[in-house]
């Protein structure tokens, strides 16, 4: 059983015998942190750990954040996953791997998702572009620029393993035509469309949404009433402005959403605003949460735990703690086996039900799609609310569009990511649909812009640049491309998920297993998996906003309780580092070194001067 | 400062990180305590063959996840050196080395790497000469066919280490210099990263306390 004494952390186990003879004596005299470093200041162990404190399986987000957070805390951690890759649900595929991915499904031996369908272009066979291209990502994310995922890579400090870039543009699809989303205030007094009276009642609403919780007298009769009745009713705003607020501020499925939902929702854009720069979300490069999965899975690893990718669990034996893996060799665990339910062993009988559907529609095609960008970015935000599509969508469908400076697809191509949480055939209707208006969309608007058209310019024999004139006497709106889109990939699948569309996470998985309720719930006779805490897969959230909630509760129910969940503090030095490093060097050795600089690597965020510790 | 990233590899125990710790412990810069919660080490060189210009090491360790060849593919990004590490006394080390070299390369694909092998453990092969299982001919044979940086050192003793990282800042800052000349004018504009630990200072919604 669990023990209630809290465990001593990796940091208050940190040896002070440790040789710091180089270290100033200004640092001798503070408190570190930091515990003994695999590989860095400790031997590696010679072999597999007999005895962990938690068993992982899996490697998605929510599994490698509590690696991470546990290792920290001073648990042994042994993380498995059936894979060759990092990620689970939450992997970045390369085209060769998505292929064998897509199959796996297909023979149901990739529990959880289902009906996958896969179209790769020739252009793929022909070696125009390379499998290693690209970066897909099962569950693309992304990260609030004001969010606890946001201020946990940067306390665990895995945010230095990975770059990160900002998202500024938000579309809403609306008679068959993107609107680029009206999010500041400047750009609501400024906006020439909008009515005097909607600035006003639209401001009015931004003041009260920042402090909403705190004015329940507003909403508190709208508790259970959709959000949309809310705005018309309190704030007599337009349905434009509804929409907006609703699908592609609060990013809901649906019109029926609850207030306070979605003033939450409203809120975390909001409030996400300005916090880095003039935009709310930003993404990881060369991919969302696979990358951060690896992150957070090289952060434990420091902390000591173990590692071992091609590895299954079939079975875990909860009296005698022995979990066995598929080479024959097992492991004892002192308190728990967390398990993917991806990743569940034959003959599992305890994964929570996973009835909600999350239906997902990827393409990589071959416009760079710049148009929808933010300037100097590459990715931007497309919604398409209820009832804007041709197949009459009852939910709303998202789309987030990653460009190649994103590094997830070569120059030239971008990466659309399609997601409904509409059930059955009418989905993959919603999401043809809305590919079909994307397409529509990019070819009218590529068009537009002369230097970019093939079809306006043209070669003649001389090998001299000409103007198709034909087609610039017709109306570009009404211009429709004989060009079709090429699609390089095309991608569809369905995954299942216990969490709602809604809720971040739906607690009661987590009841399932608990050790307290061990002793009163019978084990079901020949199960392998009895005493298996299970973990919740992606829902159709497009945030992080579930995966540190989620391994906050499970690392809640394993160690009694969160107090230590990255209480972490790397003494961290950053600007007396500076210091310290001007100090070794000289002004004229500066001088000349940076001349020598490579554009790229000086590019120092002038536009953030003024450090600030978060 | 230019800076560059450094990855480790080779088999668990041939001794990646003691060449490591001895490099940063014996250096002049002090071991940077702030950097190690991400398990790197900086470490800068000045380079004295090109003006006494001083470049820093990102060093990357492996933190065990090599041992089931189980490292990301985060690891291999944007490396731009890397030290194969093998132990001259273990037979059959060296043919261990040169898969990593294999798996180095069929990862990283046609990314500009300085690659370096290096030959640990020579402090046993001076307390008892019959402890070498590895012939330094091979090894130096077989990194002039792959056209790698090589060295035998002791991090016990310190022989030799400084030396591989002497030579590799040389090569990637004669690398970087070419390349990002070469690349100036035809690149074009890249997206600028954003600095989580670097919040915009005109944020009037919150407060960061």
């Amino acid at each position: 059983m669990m023990s209630s004494e809290r465990r001593a952390s990796m940091a208050e186990r940190r040896p002070s015998t440790l040789d710091r003879s180089s270290v100033s004596a200004e640092r001798k005299g503070s408190v570190t942190v930091v515990p003994h470093l695999a590989g860095i200041e400790d031997p590696l162990p010679e072999t597999t750990p007999e005895k962990v404190d938690v068993l992982l399986v899996g490697t998605g987000l929510v599994e490698s954040i509590l690696a991470a957070a546990l290792s920290w805390q001073g648990s042994r951690v042994l993380q498995i996953d059936s894979n060759s890759y990092y990620g689970d649900t939450s992997a970045t595929l390369t085209i060769d791997q998505l292929k064998q991915w897509v199959q796996d499904v297909n023979q149901g031996s990739m529990k959880c998702y289902e009906s996958a369908k896969l179209h790769i272009s020739s252009m793929m066979g022909r070696g125009v572009y390379r499998s290693r291209d690209f970066g897909i990502d099962l569950s693309p994310k992304i990260l609030f620029a004001k969010s606890d995922l946001l201020s946990i890579l940067l306390k665990s400090r895995v945010h230095q393993y990975l770059e990160f870039q900002s998202l500024s543009n938000f579309h809403t699809y609306e008679n068959d035509s993107f609107e680029r989303l009206t999010n500041t205030k400047q750009e609501i007094f400024t906006n020439p469309s909008l009515p005097l009276m909607t600035k006003r009642n639209l401001m009015k609403f931004i003041k009260f949404v920042l402090d909403w919780e705190n004015q329940p007298e507003v909403w508190q009769s709208y508790k259970d009433q959709p959000m949309a009745s809310f705005l018309v009713d309190k704030f007599k705003l337009e349905k434009a402005q509804v929409f907006e607020l609703i699908f592609s501020i609060g990013m809901c499925y649906n019109i029926n959403v609850k207030t306070p939902e979605a003033l939450q929702r409203i809120r975390r854009y909001l409030t996400s605003f300005d916090v880095y720069g003039p935009f709310p979300v930003l993404y990881s490069k060369y991919g969302g949460p696979g990358e951060l999965s690896q992150g957070f899975c090289r952060s434990a690893a420091v902390a000591g735990a173990t590692y071992k990718l091609n590895e299954t669990l079939v079975s875990y034996d909860p009296d005698s703690k022995i979990a066995i893996f598929g080479d024959g060799s097992r492991v004892s665990v002192s308190e728990k086996v967390v398990v993917a339910p991806t990743q569940c062993p034959e003959n599992s009988q305890n994964v929570p039900e996973q009835k909600y559907e999350v239906q997902r529609l990827t393409c990589v095609v071959d416009k760079p799609c710049s148009e929808w960008f933010g300037e100097g970015e590459y990715a931007s935000v497309v919604v398409f609310p209820p009832n804007s599509l041709k197949s009459g969508n009852r939910q709303a469908v998202q789309a987030l569009i990653m460009g190649a400076g994103s590094d997830v697809c070569p120059r030239g191509t971008s990466v659309w990511y399609l997601s409904s949480t509409e059930t059955g055939p009418r989905g993959e209707m919603d999401l043809d649909a809305a590919l079909g208006a994307l397409e529509e969309s990019i070819m009218r608007e590529s068009s537009a812009d002369i230097e970019n058209d093939e079809g306006l310019v043209e070669m003649d024999n001389s090998g001299h640049l000409t103007l198709n004139s034909v087609k610039l006497g017709q109306s570009f709106k009404e211009y429709s491309s004989r060009d079709k889109l090429q699609i390089i990939v095309k991608l569809y699948y369905k995954q299942f998920t216990s969490t709602p569309p809604f809720e971040v996470v739906d607690p009661s998985i987590f009841e399932i297993n608990e050790p307290n309720n061990l002793a009163t719930k019978k084990l079901i006779p020949g199960a392998s998996d009895n005493g298996v805490l299970y973990t919740p897969l992606p829902s159709a959230e497009v945030s992080y906003d579930e995966a540190i909630t989620a391994a906050r509760i499970l690392f809640q129910s394993i160690v009694g309780s969160d107090d230590d969940f990255f209480d972490l503090d790397f003494e961290d030095d950053d600007e007396k580092d500076q210091i310290n490093e001007s100090a070794v060097i000289d002004d004229d050795e500066d001088a000349k070194m940076n001349m020598a600089l490579d554009v790229e690597m000086s590019v120092e965020p002038v536009e953030f001067a003024g450090e600030m510790e978060i | 400062m230019l800076q560059f990233k450094l990855v480790l590899l080779g088999d668990s125990s041939v001794g990646k990180s003691s060449i490591v710790h001895r490099f940063v412990k014996d250096s002049f810069d002090e071991f940077r305590e702030s950097t190690i919660g991400a398990a790197f080490l900086s470490q800068t060189v000045k380079l004295g063959k090109h003006d006494d210009v001083t470049i820093k090491f990102e060093i990357w360790d492996t933190a065990g996840q090599e041992r089931y060849k189980s490292l990301a593919p985060m690891y291999y990004r944007n490396a731009n050196a890397a030290l194969i590490v093998y132990d001259v006394t273990q037979p059959g080390s060296l043919l261990k080395a040169q898969s990593w070299v294999e798996e180095l390369k069929h990862k990283v694909g046609d990314q500009d790497l300085v690659i370096c092998l290096v030959g640990n453990k020579l402090d046993l092969c001076a307390e008892d000469p019959n402890a070498r299982q590895v012939d330094i001919d091979d090894a130096q044979a077989y990194a002039q066919e792959k056209h790698l940086l090589f060295h035998e050192v002791s991090a016990k003793t310190g022989v030799g280490v400084a030396q591989i990282f002497q030579e590799m800042g040389e090569k990637v800052y004669e690398q970087k210099t070419a390349e990002s000349a070469a690349a100036a004018a035809s690149r074009p504009r890249k997206a600028v990263n954003v600095e989580l630990q670097r919040p915009s200072t005109n944020d009037s919604t919150t407060c960061c306390a």
